[in-house]
């Protein structure tokens, strides 16, 4: 993903790192970028499925 | 990185040279490249070198990282801020040498439009734009105005509502009982439907604006355009970051205020935050209040800016310090996509939704027990002094009675009052002003005791009760002496 401060590209791993000692830690959906501290929401497990499946689509048509 | 040359490219000011050599001689390990840069690097609190030097040195990192700390320490505040600004100032100098401009230079529209958002003449304006179409109208107008009126009276109020009180009523004869679900502050009738038909619209329009201007990289430009704004109220650009989050969530901007570089700047931004900073349903729901009467939403944006600004500068004043300064790359300023936009506001709603319906829910429990022991009315009439302090009538003593709890459900609150016709303009623009300004909410108090400490969360708190009255008094005076009509 991208900061949407900075636009510094880093992985959503990345930003759960960034959260350090916050007491809110994995509790509040949000993503922090590592290098300016801009908290973003991580994307919804419900857009991730949809991205996948469009993805496969994609994929599927290619390689017919 | 290419090792520093004798005579190294880049000499910093005489403190960061010599905190940067005293490290670089505590330096035992082999590196790729030089100490001097590995120090550096350490200086600026680099989390890959910190891991590279914890991992080389072994049972020395402890020692060498006390001297990283104190090193900071004596060189001053915004040690990183400045490293970063003569490293640049030095590529400059290099640069000018040997690259040539032609006469003629195109300039992209991106860039134009960056340039305007970002000069302090033209920056405003488009800032005063942003908030006229995107807040007002948006938000205010369309969400709070359209959108609240189809689903709370059309929806809720015409259809669901009727019949879900038939139903209940059907199955619980006890009115008592009946009154926890469908009573005047039900959790079905006033929890549900101030979450569903109220918030969730306007929370919806403010979330989809808030990434609209997020996704284009307008709010790095608005770091810059406020930087020097805000170093007189003893913060710089980067605290632009916790306070557009406090649009969001000022719960989580408090924690983000970590980011600040300076114990000082952390306390004032925190501090900022909990007096003149309305979160996200906050803000829509008393934009939407206000929609209609645009001279007095005018107001309210003056009014809540020059209280950020006075109490900021006020602030600075009685806190020693300087500000850290700020420098950070600009993003290009691009048109936002459309995927972005809609998983970034699906995502916050879900976020937001998640977080307020279950204490929309919590709160009608509250205050039906409060209505069966006595304890709400005792509050109530508590309140009710205030409130008429404030040129109120009675039953707004209720709303801010709901914003002890959380703010929006108190600006909800207003929203009741509204619709019956209960407020004036003036009286409409005072319950809003002081509703800004009033108490945090238990979560951003609580944070602010995780964050500052808690005899700092209670001093806040402390003065920002009595200010709020204060400032809301002095409004409805003013309003009256003025003879102004809103």
């Amino acid at each position: 993903m991208r900061c949407s401060f900075c636009a510094l590209e880093f992985t959503e791993e990345d930003g759960h790192k960034t959260c350090g000692k916050c007491a809110l830690v994995g509790g509040c959906r949000m993503v922090k970028c590592p290098r300016c501290g801009y908290e973003m929401p991580q994307t919804p497990s419900l857009v991730k499925w949809l991205q996948q499946r469009v993805l496969r689509k994609a994929g599927a048509g290619a390689a017919r | 990185m290419t090792p520093a040359a004798p005579g190294s490219l880049s000499r910093y000011d005489p403190a960061i040279e010599e905190a940067a050599a005293g490290i670089a001689g505590a330096l035992r390990g082999a590196y790729r490249f030089s100490r001097r840069a590995v120090a550096l690097l350490l200086l600026q609190r680099d989390d890959e070198i910190e891991r590279l030097v914890r991992a080389t040195e072994g049972e020395r990192y402890p020692e060498i990282a006390r001297l990283v700390e104190a090193s900071r320490e004596h060189a001053g505040d915004g040690i990183d801020s400045a490293i970063t600004l003569q490293r640049r100032q030095r590529a400059q100098e290099l640069i000018e040498g040997v690259v040539y401009h032609p006469n003629r230079i195109e300039i992209p529209l991106s860039e134009r439009l960056s340039r305007l958002c970002t000069s302090p003449i033209t920056g405003l304006p488009v800032l005063a734009l942003v908030l006229w179409f995107g807040l007002y109208q948006f938000v205010g107008v369309f969400g709070g105005g359209t959108l609240v009126g189809l689903l709370e009276d059309g929806l809720f109020g015409g259809v669901i509502n009727p019949w879900v009180t038939r139903l209940v009523e059907g199955i619980l004869p006890w009115k008592w009982l009946s009154d926890l679900f469908v009573g005047e502050y039900g959790i079905w009738t006033l929890g549900v439907t101030y979450a569903v038909a109220l918030i969730f619209p306007i929370v919806g329009t403010f979330f989809l604006a808030f990434s609209i201007l997020e996704d284009s990289g307008y709010f790095p430009r608005l770091a810059l355009l406020i930087d020097r704004l805000f170093k007189a109220i003893g913060l710089n650009g980067k605290a632009v970051i916790p306070i557009v989050l406090g649009f969001g969530c000022d719960t989580m901007a408090t924690i983000v205020t970590r980011i600040l570089e300076t114990r000082r700047e952390r306390i004032i931004a925190t501090f900022l935050l909990s007096l003149a900073i309305p979160c996200s349903a906050q803000i829509g729901v008393m934009t939407a209040l206000l929609a209609g009467r645009p001279a007095a939403f005018g107001l309210w944006v003056g009014i809540m800016a020059g209280i950020f600004l006075l109490i900021g500068w006020l602030t600075a004043r009685l806190l020693p310090g300087e500000s850290a300064r700020f420098a950070m790359e600009l993003p290009p300023l691009r048109f936002p996509s459309l995927g972005n936009i809609a998983t970034k506001t699906f995502a916050r709603m879900q976020w937001y939704f998640l977080e307020v319906f279950p204490l929309f829910v919590v709160a009608s429990v509250f205050i039906w027990i409060g209505q069966l022991t006595g304890v709400f009315h005792v509050l109530i009439r508590g309140l009710v002094p205030v409130v008429h302090l404030l040129g109120l009538p009675d039953r707004a003593a209720e709303a801010f009675l709901f914003g002890f709890f959380r703010r929006d459900y108190g600006a909800a609150g207003l929203f009741t009052l509204d619709e019956k016709h209960l407020l004036t303009g003036n009286q409409m623009l005072v319950a809003v002003v002081t509703l800004t300004i009033f108490l945090p909410c238990i979560a951003q108090f609580l944070m602010m005791k995780k964050e500052r400490g808690l005899k700092m969360a209670l001093a806040m708190a402390g003065f920002i009760f009595p200010f709020a009255i204060v400032v809301g008094a002095a409004l409805n005076a003013l309003l009256n002496a003025a003879g102004i009509r809103l």
